[in-house]
């Protein structure tokens, strides 16, 4: 097995500027493929070890009382794990399919593309609620809906990503191979065999990695959200929950160590040893996974292919980490090599936005309040008076989103920068990076709010668990801009003596602009996800509740078939804003990123 | 005098398979109002020899010094054009240009005056507030000389600066910089141009030294007196390219006496 990067040799026309180009300007950006597996290692088993330690000292637990939870805790596990089976094996026929007709047929392209990236920007989770109701109610008495529902939301956790990494490789896919393919006749399986499957394999391993990731995430989340709810799904979700409003800390901290005992499993025994099997499969040069080089933009005209080549530009600087909302959309109305004009539009363009989108609200909720008026029984006092809290809760709620995107931006901006520009750095913080990560943080939201938020306020306890959901969109989308800083500029800086401030206005913060703005676009993505199970939990005595948009759809869905007008309302107004702040903000900073601060 | 000394330098990288040596004691002058072309095969080192000399590279062994100070961080006093332009995407020209004298703590006024005469001294007028991508290979690449120039450096460093042009582009740019050069009033006065065209080293240079294959030492120091404007076709022209290419192939054997009568084609590179 040959484990050299090409990227670690030395290139034979110009060997030198080692500094400038520095080893980890140019290297392999996947998460968990060949970093040292001893440190992976260690880490994993000090995660749990530094938590058992501390609440043996903490509370007085000994590991007798902690491993007798371990038959419970492994069996919650094992649904959890049956469930994240079944999406990913959905996800993967999915992306497939989807992914190779969007990719052959330019009818199937010109529509599925566009819906993809709708249906991936939309807060995915602020539908469970509802899934989770109807599917109830289809199936009463039985844990077959609830199961469906949950089953449902990791995969739309999981494929997008799978899908455009299909998509991608197959559209990416050199002309001379395929007309290699085409001269020599290769035809139906054969073809699959040695071209089409070879072309897709290797985004689609590290696209597994990454969905499996943001798969954890969710499923822990939508479980803790089921204990709102008269039938909690089993898993280790709900088992954390349960475990942690009753204050029982042996109980949670072996599911805490079960859940990491099998991440660390699925990533030595699966993750890596099929990473480096896909790694074979590499047909260019670029370093492996999504850390390519730069792609030339496409001759051709025509939207779709324009469209095609900032997706793929986009993809090969790390851009879709995870997720890459509503980019493909941006790149549609963007003209490449024209100069951006237009002046920087004025506060009073957002202002008037932002009325536009307060009356959006108001209209939305009263079309809900009327129709369900007219269709249902007349709407219950108490809940018409949680539905005139809406546009307030969503107010506070996209303020809390802002307000934990400015904390992950102000931790993680720094710390990528230093990861990526020190190689010490890199070789001691990516391994705990990478692990701490891997980890699933919403299985630590039942500890948040039930131990923390004495201390923190539910507010702020809100607020760190949106951090969880989005800091880590942000420093790895950061982390591979400042990776992918082209040497030659880097080196061209220290030239002409550029150094501290000046480096960074003019050269760094410019260069690493556009991975900032996907990052942060799939960082709100995320917090818009979290805020279902941040701002609202309610577990026998114990109960988080701040007034946010997350929280009236769960009052709504607790609330039962009366609620239902509650959460439509809150759910329409959550999807405006989404898709306003995509509109509005998102999308003209991506243009104007791809537009001006692209290299070629 | 001289104004960079490049004394027994080697340099040698550390690989996961040990260490590759690059180049091996080299040795040379660049004396006042010089032309020094630098020649040889891919991977010789040709580059990093220039990243040695301005100090963003530190040799493995020897030493380099300019105007008799060693050379230890990124000289001042040098600047250098880049193969691939190395233009910010996200500057404009005017921006690009003024890149250096930003860093050198220039006032604006200042930094706008002196923008506006090199972009002007390379026939940028017009392009001031373009972005590179909107210009064609041959202005982009007048922008990197311009912000080369307009730091007025002592030595002038080019790292192959017409590689990535098309021919013809090259072809003209080439006589701008002889034109430039020749020009009392601008600023270097000495040029080190790394290239692996021995034609255009030909062209352009009053010195070329010849450097071998990996690890890369120096062939030969071959003097160019012919007269300027040189005439490519013309036949101590075509001796000397036949020379050099000689030395180069042959890794230093005395060169065939019979090859002189145009056996090798114009044009050739390494």
């Amino acid at each position: 097995m040959t484990n050299e990067a090409p990227s670690a040799e030395v290139r034979s026309d110009r060997p030198a500027h080692p500094r400038a180009s520095a080893p980890n300007l140019a290297r392999d950006t996947r998460p968990f493929h060949r970093r040292s597996a001893f440190r992976s290692a260690v880490l994993y088993a000090g995660l749990p070890l530094a938590f058992g330690v501390y609440a043996s000292v903490h509370d007085g637990l000994t590991v007798g009382s902690i491993t007798g939870y371990f038959p419970l805790a492994s069996v919650d596990l094992f649904y959890s794990f049956l469930r994240m089976v079944a999406a990913y094996a959905l996800s993967l026929g999915f992306a497939l399919a989807y992914g190779y007709y969007a990719a052959t047929r330019r009818t199937g392209e010109r529509v599925m593309i566009p819906v993809l990236d709708i249906l991936q920007s939309v807060p995915i989770l602020g539908f469970f609620p509802f899934a989770v109701a109807i599917l109830a109610a289809a199936t009463p008495g039985s844990f077959v809906g609830p199961n469906f529902a949950s089953v449902f939301l990791i995969f739309t956790s999981m494929a997008w990503n799978m899908v455009f990494g299909v998509y991608e490789s197959l559209k990416t896919l050199p002309s001379e191979l395929k007309e290699a393919a085409e001269t020599f006749r290769l035809r139906g399986m054969l073809l699959f065999r040695r071209v089409l499957f070879p072309a897709t394999v290797n985004r689609l391993v590290y696209n597994t990695v990454l969905s499996w990731t943001a798969g954890w995430f969710f499923l822990v989340e939508a479980e803790i959200f089921t204990t709102n709810t008269s039938n909690a799904l089993a898993g280790i979700g709900s088992y954390l929950s349960f475990a942690a409003s009753a204050g029982n800390g042996a109980k949670f901290l072996a599911g805490i160590i079960v859940l990491v005992v099998l991440i660390a499993v699925l990533d030595f025994a699966c993750w890596r040893p099929l990473s480096r099997w896909a790694d074979r499969f590499r047909y260019d040069t670029a370093p492996a996974g999504e850390g390519g080089g730069i792609v030339t933009p496409g001759e051709h005209p025509g939207r779709i292919r324009r469209a095609t080549s900032y997706v793929t530009r986009g993809v090969r600087s790390g851009v879709s980490r995870i997720r890459t909302p509503f980019v493909q959309l941006a790149a549609f109305t963007t003209r490449p090599g024209r100069p951006l004009k237009g002046p920087r539009r004025p506060i009073a363009y957002y202002a008037a936005a932002g009325a536009v989108l307060v009356f959006c609200w108001i209209m939305l909720i009263a079309i809900v309040v009327a129709v369900f008026g007219v269709f249902t029984s007349p709407i219950a006092a108490p809940v018409r008076h949680d539905i005139a809290l809406v546009p307030e809760a969503m107010g506070a709620s996209i303020l809390r989103v802002a307000a934990a995107y400015t904390i992950c931006l102000a931790i993680s901006l720094p710390l990528a920068i230093v990861v990526a520009r020190s190689s010490r750095a890199e070789r001691y913080g990516m391994p705990a990076i990478e692990v701490v990560a891997s980890f699933p943080a919403t299985a630590l939201f039942p500890v948040i709010i039930f131990v923390l938020v004495p201390y923190l306020t539910p507010n702020g306890a809100a607020i760190l668990m949106l951090l969880t959901g989005m800091m880590w969109y942000l420093f790895f989308n950061i982390l591979s801009g400042v990776r992918q800083l082209p040497p030659d500029l880097v080196e061209a800086a220290r030239s002409y003596g550029l150094r501290g401030r000046q480096f960074y206005r003019r050269v760094l913060l410019p260069g690493i602009f556009p991975a900032l703005i996907t990052g942060s676009i799939t960082a709100f993505g995320g917090g818009w996800n979290t805020l279902i199970v941040a701002e609202y939990l309610s577990l026998g005595k114990s109960q988080l509740s701040v007034i946010g948009i997350g929280q009236l759809i769960d009052i709504g869905n607790a609330l039962g078939g009366a609620g239902n007008a509650l959460m439509a309302a809150a759910l329409l107004t959550l999807v405006a804003t989404v898709v306003a702040i995509n509109e509005l903000l998102w999308k003209p900073l991506y243009r104007r990123a791809v537009e001006r601060y692209r290299y070629d | 005098m001289a104004i960079i000394r490049v004394d027994h330098v080697d340099k040698s990288f550390p690989t996961r398979h040990g260490t590759i040596a690059i180049m091996q004691d080299i040795t040379f002058e660049v004396k006042d109002a010089d032309f020094l072309a630098i020649v040889g095969p891919s991977g010789c080192g040709k580059s990093t020899l220039l990243r040695l000399v301005q100090g963003l590279d530190h040799p493995t062994a020897g030493t380099i010094s300019f105007r008799d100070q060693r050379v230890d961080t990124v000289a001042k006093g040098m600047a250098m054009v880049f193969q691939n332009f190395a233009l910010f995407p996200w500057l404009t020209v005017n921006q690009n240009v003024a890149f250096g004298l930003e860093a050198l703590g220039w006032d604006p006024e200042r930094i706008a005056a002196q923008v506006e005469r090199y972009v002007s001294v390379t026939g940028l007028d017009g392009f001031e507030e373009a972005y590179p991508r909107e210009i064609s290979g041959g202005m982009r690449q007048r922008v990197g000389l311009a912000r080369a120039l307009a730091v007025e450096p002592t030595v002038l460093l080019m790292d192959e600066p017409f590689s990535a042009l098309d021919a013809l582009t090259a072809e003209g740019l080439r006589e701008e910089v002889l034109q430039l050069w020749r020009d009392p009033q601008l600023p270097p006065e000495a040029v080190v141009l790394v290239t692996h065209n021995i034609e255009e080293a030909i062209q352009l240079a009053d010195r070329v030294i010849v450097l071998s294959r990996r690890p890369g030492h120096v062939l030969a120091e071959v003097p160019v007196d012919l007269p300027r404007p040189r005439d490519r076709k013309s036949a101590p022209f075509y001796d000397l390219t036949d020379r050099v290419y000689s030395l180069i192939t042959e890794g230093g054997a005395p060169p065939s006496p019979p090859a002189a009568g145009g056996t090798v084609p114009p044009g050739r590179t390494l």
